[in-house]
Formats: C-alpha cells, structure tokens, sequence
C-alpha cells in the first residue's frame, strides 16, 4: 500500500498527463467512430459561410449523396464542414494548404486575397477540373440537362470558374447571387401609408422624404436608407453607374462596348470628355439626392451598424444581397415583413436623367460559392462526385431552397422570396471611373470624393479640386498603368511558352487544340494590346490627331454615304469588290 | 552512475518515452501532396515550370539533359527548356538572357532544321522585342531576326508567327509609309498562307492597317474575313465571338456607313449571345439606324430634319 502510494506520489504529474492523453485519444477516436463508422470515406470542407442554413443545407445533401451511394452497394461518405469566418478564412486557407492539411473541397475566390494569389494557389495546390467539366454531370440523367457536358449545365457556363491564365476550370459553383432593396412593410405603410414602394426614381424619392419628415412617439426621426460605407457601394454601382453608360460614344476608341482607365483618360486629357459631361455629372448628382436620405453620418458606419438600424426599425429601406435575405427575414419574423424590391430608376422623360438613363442596369449571370478540389484530397473521384451530385438540376434547387441563394444550375426554381432577384440581362452599365488610374490620383480622387459623399464640397467644387490634377498627375499614373501592361508582356512569355511545350509535347487531338490556345492566346495576348496601347499613347502625347468624332457618333461622311445609298433606293450598300491596299479614291 | 539503471528509474523513463512517442506519433497525420510526375524528368521540368518553381525546374531539366546522349530528341528537349526557363523565370532578377541564348543558339546549331530550332530562332528573336519595362527595343535589329526566322522557316509556324510579330511592329508606327508596307506584305502572306492557322490574325492585322490609312471599307471587310477564319477554343468559355460582332456592327455602322452588314452583327450578337452585356446596345443600335434613315428620307423629301 506504501508502494502504490509512494509510486502514485512520484509520478502522479506522469500519470495525470498519460490518462488524460489516453481519455483524449479515446474520446476522439469514439466520436470520429459514431460520425463516420468504419467503412465510411470522409471528406472535408472548408468554406466561409458561416450562416446556418448553408451547414444545414449541405448537411442534408451530404446525407442525401451518403445515402443513395449506401443503395448502389457502395461506401459510405460523411462530409465534414469547415465553416471559417470570412476574416480569417485566407490565413486558416493558407496554412491548411502549405501545410498539406487542407480540407479535400475548398470554397475558393475569396476577395480579400488578391486574385494573382489565388492564381499561385490553383496552380500549386487545386486539381484542374477542365476534362470532368466537359462530360455530362450522370446525376442529370432523365431531365432536360441529361447528356449535357456539365460546365453547360450552369446558367453562366461556368465562366467563372474558368482561370484564363491557366486555361483550366478549377473549381464549381454551387450558387447565383443578386442585390436588391429590402425594405421594412409594416414601417413603410406607417410612415407613408404605401403597401409598396413606387418603382420610380422621383417617386422613390418623395417617399424618403416623406418617412424622413417623420418621427417616432419620442420624437425620434427615422432614416428613409440604412446606409454605411459598405452599403454606399450597393446603391452606386447598379443604380448611379449605369448613369455614365452614354460615355462610351465618345470614349470607347478601341470598340469593346466598355471604357477603360486608359481610354477615360485619353478622353479627358485630350478634351472628349470632362467631369461636366451630362452622364457623368448626372451620376454624381443623383449620389448628392440619394445620401440626402441615408442616417447622419453613414460614411462612419459599418455593415453591422447599418443591419442593425434596419432591424431595428429606425430605417425603412436598405440594400444587400441574397446572401443575406434568410438571416435578414430570420430577424424580422415576428416583427415586421420584410420586402424586396427593385433600383428605382429614372425614367426615361426624367427631367434630369431622362437624357442619360437609357434603360435597366445590366447585371450578369455570374456563378458564386465555387469549390475546388485539393491536390490533398485523399478521394479526388469521391469529391468530384459530390460536386457533380450537389451541382445536378434537382439537387442543386433543393440545396438553394435550404439555403435561400438562387440555384447555379438552369432549369431550376428559386425560392419564391428571391423572384425578385431575377437578373436584368439587358440594361446598361458604368463607363466612368476616376480613380481607376490608380497612384496619387485614385488617392486624390477618394480623399475629394469623401469629402462630397458628406456634402462638404459641391460638385463644381469636386471638379475644379480634381479636374486638372486627373489631367497633370494622371499622366504620371497613366505612363505608370503603361508599364504594367508592358511587365504583363513578359508574364504572357512565360506562359505562352509553357502552353507551347504541352503542344510540342501533345500528339492528336490533344496537339490540335494546344496549338488552337496557342495562337489565339498569342494574337490577342501579345500582339493586339500593343498596337492598341501605342495608339493610346500617340492619342495622349498629340502625335495622333483625335478622329473628329466619337466611336458611335456619326461622321458626315458616313451620313452622306447613308443618304446616297438610301436615293438609289436600294437596301444595302455597293458591294466591295475587293481587298486592295490601295486607298479610296 | 551513469549507465546503471535500476526498475524504479526506467519506470518513469518508460512512461515519458511512451508519452512523448505517443504525442509525437498524433503529430503526424497523414498527407497526401500529390508530387509532379517525376517519371520522365523532361515532363517534370515543364510541371515545374508551370507551377512557377524554376530552380526545381532547372534541375529537372539538367538530369534529362544529363541522361541523354546529344543525339537523342530528349536531350535537345532537355536544352530547349532549359533556354525556356533561364529566359523566361521570375523574378526577372533570376533570369540569364546570355545563358538562355547560349542554349537556343546550341539547339540551332545543333539540329538546323527542326522543330525547336524554328522555336528557337523565334525566341531569339523575341528576346530582342520584349525588352525590359522602360527600354525600347531596336526595331531595325527585332525586324532582322524576325526575317531570319521566316526566311528559314517560311512554311513553319513559327516562321508565320514571327511574319505576324514583324508586320505588327510596322502597323502600331501608325504611319502611313510603314503601315500600307505591312498592308501589302499581310495580303502576300493571305494570298501564300490561306490556310495558316495565323490567318485571322493576318487579316485583323490588316484591318488595323487600314484603320490607319482611313480606309474604312477596307478595313471592315478585314474584319469580316479575320471572323470567317477565326480558330475556336471550345474549351474556353470566355472565348466567343460577341466582341468579334460588336466591332464589326459598330466599324460598319460609324465608319463605313453600311448599316445593312451592322444590323446583321447586331442581330446576330442578340440572337447568338443574349445574355452578352452589349445586347441592350444592339437593340438600341437598330432602332437609331431606322431614326436615322427615317430623318434623312424627311431631308430629302424636303420635309426637314
């Protein structure tokens, strides 16, 4: 007995530790056995989604994907979720990966890490999926997809799953998002005595002003907008943006229906375009009315402050996406309806906008929630077939449904809540972006236009700070946006010439199609940006005379060829008889 | 005493070298990082070299280069990478444009007439062209080593590639005198080459020639046959030909008055693509050729604008 407790007092620190390590060791090889029983493949998944019904979602499929796999006489799978907060999901990816611990799916395309890291960590540590994605997804089969190449199956063809600079799709989206208004029912019918907000421009506005004017029992006011800085960018981009579309007819000179940086620049500088042109000071006005009608200092306020305002019903309206729209209508339940509807936008006899609003804001199709498969992955066909299972036409509505997200998949209904997310695929977008030089003058421009957003400076005070230091210290920032794209050149070597070996080294068809990337990659690549980028280089320093019209303006030429062709009566033009390098006579 | 044990002291001894193997055993779970093929140590150096470890590229194209007697196919493949990588690695710090050359230079000498020494007399021809950010490259001597590459290999792809290097140098002067050279040397080529796969770049090179020299007719029916004779990458879904309509519909259109070739692009753009961003502008785009021709039918039925 004296043994036993002189060697329990010697060694009981040796001991405490051994049985507490073995009780861990136990404790989790039970919990592991009760999750995942012996037989059964387990596969990890790391995402960012942290509300609920997204573990829940996927939970259920998973469950679902177990247990017809269990019908076909195959084994088992259990799917471990990994759900990291968005704040710390790069740094948690990053040492999973390097670390060769990551999980075997991964959502990838997180904007807080640059997107050339996220081009390294493709290339290092995700398996391309461009073979799988052209083969039918079998989880199809008897519906109007069945036999359709996967990638096809997806409302955006899966462009955005695809890296251009590898020339591989890596990853798979599971979901489509939109941003809409969302607004409090209830608050609005009290304030205004509306059942639904009017859809246009100046009607949306008397109503803000109408709730604005009003006050609670304890006199306190109410904000028509839950704004923050966060939210400011939700009303910028689909609803003033779209303002400054009209800008590409004097501006787009290389013709691809957008104005770049460099073509906005070009444009000011050598005088066809300024700050005062209609669409752009139309864009600038509308921000000046609409933050009018935001909480007093929304410029200070984050995403959370701005949800809370709105929660709590001291804001009627308040813009965000569907990702949010479950939670969003979680909170209200009980207190109020929430709904959703669409940018209020100018119509076309505004009086001030009517001239520049051409139509809708255009929004495209775009696939969000993409996972890609780990070089990890102990079971790489095993992930793969989930993704195709969970991607299928009615496996992806049912985990949409779950969720509340828009389905990625087409052929597919969205939860009845979210019709109002229906995507506008015909409108206009934004063409004017004057901090998109980059350098001092995108500095400039955010210092200048912060002090706008809060009314400081008036518009004509923004242009007379900002105008000639864009046309003076633009050109530093400009030569400097040159040279990226010349140290692009050198990046497009090197990768053109690695697609050149995997064609040198290809045999049939493989070789045939190799060498198809090859040149097209090499035209548009190496040879186009060149010609067009001395071009706008000759058009800022003068050695170029500007056409005398804008790209989609027209010339009296064009309008003289217009009236002969329309005398002779005939429908179409003379016919070209050739190509000749001679000129025209 | 060192070295004498007694049962009372392994005990403890026991038990902590049974903890720690048991803490260190927990610590090693298993990894699966899928290495590169490492069988053919060519392919391995070209993995490498895609996934952006040059060193280890290096060396993986040194043991091939090793393993191989100078005659055998490998060993110039061997060479061909080497000169890749050593050209080519970031950061640009870490490259050797005189060893690279050395090694294209040896793959010519060495096999005149094949494949990599087209490759590499392009490459050689390239170093000229690309030069470092800030510098400007020596025209006279990029056009000398392009005409070396196609006057050996004027039926090679590489020779045709470098015709089309050589021809863009004299199109982005955007004068008129180097311009219609290249205009006239681009319908040569069209006339030898009609079935080069660098075709639509011929043809879309000369269009831009003809930008230059004002001669929107031509240049539009440039457009056209840079589109007929476009190749297609199936497998990439941002490749389409939507911005390939919208130029033509719009040069049409604004520069050569031939509304009927850019209602046709227009509507081919919606009816192709309707989920393209510009879809919205076609529409518009068809309705302002009838307001414009409307107008112009009142003007000349004296009704006025």
């Amino acid at each position: 007995m004296t043994r036993v407790a002189g060697f329990l007092k010697r060694y009981f620190a040796v001991l405490v530790v051994g049985t507490t390590y073995l009780w861990a060791v136990s404790a989790i090889v039970s919990y592991r056995a009760a999750e995942a029983p012996p037989g059964t493949i387990t596969l990890r998944l790391g995402h960012w989604q942290l509300e609920a019904s997204v573990r829940q979602a996927l939970d259920e499929l998973a469950a679902d994907y177990s247990a017809q796999r269990v019908a076909q006489g195959l084994s088992p799978v259990k799917i471990t979720q990994d759900a990291i907060p968005e704040m710390t999901y790069v740094q948690w990816l990053t040492t999973q990966l390097m670390g060769g611990t990551a999980p075997d799916m991964l959502e990838v395309g997180l904007g807080t890490m640059p997107y050339y890291l996220w081009l390294q960590y493709f290339n290092r540590y995700f398996i391309p999926l461009t073979r799988e994605v052209n083969q039918p997804n079998p989880y199809n089969a008897d519906t109007p997809l069945e036999g359709v190449p996967l990638r096809l199956t997806f409302k955006d063809g899966m462009r955005e799953a695809y890296v251009e600079e590898m020339q591989e799709y890596m990853s798979v989206p599971l979901s489509q998002f939109g941003v809409r208004i969302f607004y409090n029912r209830n608050l609005l019918k009290r304030l205004t005595g509306l059942d639904a907000p009017p859809t246009d421009y100046r009607g949306f506005l008397a109503v803000c002003r109408q709730i604005k004017s009003a006050h609670d029992e304890r006199g306190q006011p109410y904000a028509p907008i839950a704004g923050s800085k966060y939210h400011l960018g939700w009303w910028e981009g689909p609803m003033m943006d779209p303002l400054t579309y009209t800008v590409k007819d004097v501006a787009d000179f290389n013709r691809d229906g957008f104005v770049d940086n460099g073509e906005q620049f070009v444009a000011i500088k050598t005088g066809r375009l300024d700050f005062h042109h209609p669409a752009v000071a139309a864009r600038y006005r509308m921000l000046w009315e609409l933050t009018e009608y935001f909480q007093v200092g929304f410029t200070g306020l984050s995403r959370d402050e701005a949800l809370l305002l709105f929660a709590q019903e001291r804001a009627v309206f308040m813009t965000t996406g569907t990702w949010e729209a479950r939670s969003l209508l979680e909170q209200a339940e009980g207190y109020f309806d929430v709904g959703v509807m669409d940018y209020p936008m100018p119509s076309p006899d505004d009086p001030e906008y009517g001239a520049v609003m051409r139509g809708p804001n255009y929004e495209r199709i775009g696939g969000g929630a993409r996972f890609g498969i780990t070089r990890s992955c102990a079971h790489p066909d095993i992930a793969l077939d989930f993704l195709r299972f969970i991607t299928s036409r009615a496996h992806n509505e049912k985990l949409n449904a779950i969720i509340g997200w828009i389905p990625s998949v087409r052929e597919t209904q969205m939860p009845p809540f979210l019709r109002g997310f229906e995507p506008h695929l015909k409108g206009v977008y934004g063409n004017f972006n004057p901090g998109g030089l980059g350098g001092e003058t995108a500095i400039k421009w955010m210092q200048i236009y912060a002090e706008y957003q809060i009314k400081r400076k008036t518009y004509d005070q923004v242009v007379e700070s900002f105008e000639p230091f864009y046309k003076t210290r633009g050109m530093v920032d400009f030569m400097d946006t040159q040279k990226e794209w010349r140290r692009a050149l050198h990046d497009n070597e090197q990768f053109l010439a690695g697609i050149r070996a995997q064609a040198l080294r290809a045999e049939g068809d493989a070789a045939v199609s190799d060498w198809v990337k090859y040149r097209i990659l090499t035209t548009n690549r190496q040879i186009w940006p060149e010609i067009f980028h001395t071009r706008q280089m000759k058009l800022v320093t003068g050695e170029l005379a500007l056409p005398d019209h804008g790209p989609y303006e027209y010339s009296e030429r064009v309008l003289n060829k217009v009236r002969a062709r329309l005398e002779r009566r005939a429908d179409t033009p003379a016919p070209i008889t050739s190509l000749n390098p001679a000129p025209e006579p | 005493m060192r070295g004498h044990y007694t049962r009372t002291s392994l005990v403890p001894r026991f038990a902590l070298a049974l903890l720690a193997s048991m803490f260190a055993a927990s610590g090693c779970a298993p990894r699966h990082q899928a290495p590169p093929a490492e069988a053919n140590p060519v392919e391995a150096g070209w993995t490498h070299y895609r996934l952006g470890e040059f060193d280890s590229a290096v060396r993986a194209f040194d043991r091939a280069l090793a393993a191989k007697p100078p005659a055998d196919p490998q060993h110039l493949l061997a060479l061909y990478g080497l000169a890749t990588t050593w050209n080519l690695r970031t950061p640009l710090g870490d490259q050797d444009k005189t060893r690279a050359r050395h090694y294209y230079e040896d793959i010519v000498t060495r096999a005149p007439q094949s494949d990599l020494a087209a490759w590499s007399m392009l490459a050689l021809a390239r170093l000229q062209h690309v030069v470092p950010v800030g510098e400007e490259p020596d025209y006279e001597a990029v056009r000398a080593a392009y005409d070396a590459v196609i006057d050996r290999f004027p039926e090679h792809l590489a020779g045709q590639e470098a015709f089309i290097y050589r021809q863009a140098t004299l199109i982005q002067t955007l004068q008129t005198g180097p311009t219609s050279q290249a205009v006239t040397a681009l319908h040569a080529f069209i006339d030898r080459h009609p079935k080069s796969g660098f075709l639509s770049g011929a043809y879309s090179l000369l269009a831009s020639g003809y930008e230059t020299l004002h001669e929107p007719e031509h240049q539009l029916e440039a457009e056209l046959k840079a589109l007929d004779s476009m190749e297609f990458d199936p497998t990439n879904p941002k490749f389409e030909n939507s911005g390939a309509y919208w130029k033509i519909a719009t040069i049409a259109e604004f520069e050569a008055g031939d509304f009927a070739t850019a209602r046709r692009f227009y509507r081919r753009l919606m009816d192709e693509y309707p989920q393209d961003i510009r879809v919205f502008a076609a529409e518009e785009a068809l309705r302002r050729m009838d307001g414009v021709e409307a107008r112009l039918r009142r003007e000349m039925a004296g009704g006025g604008a």
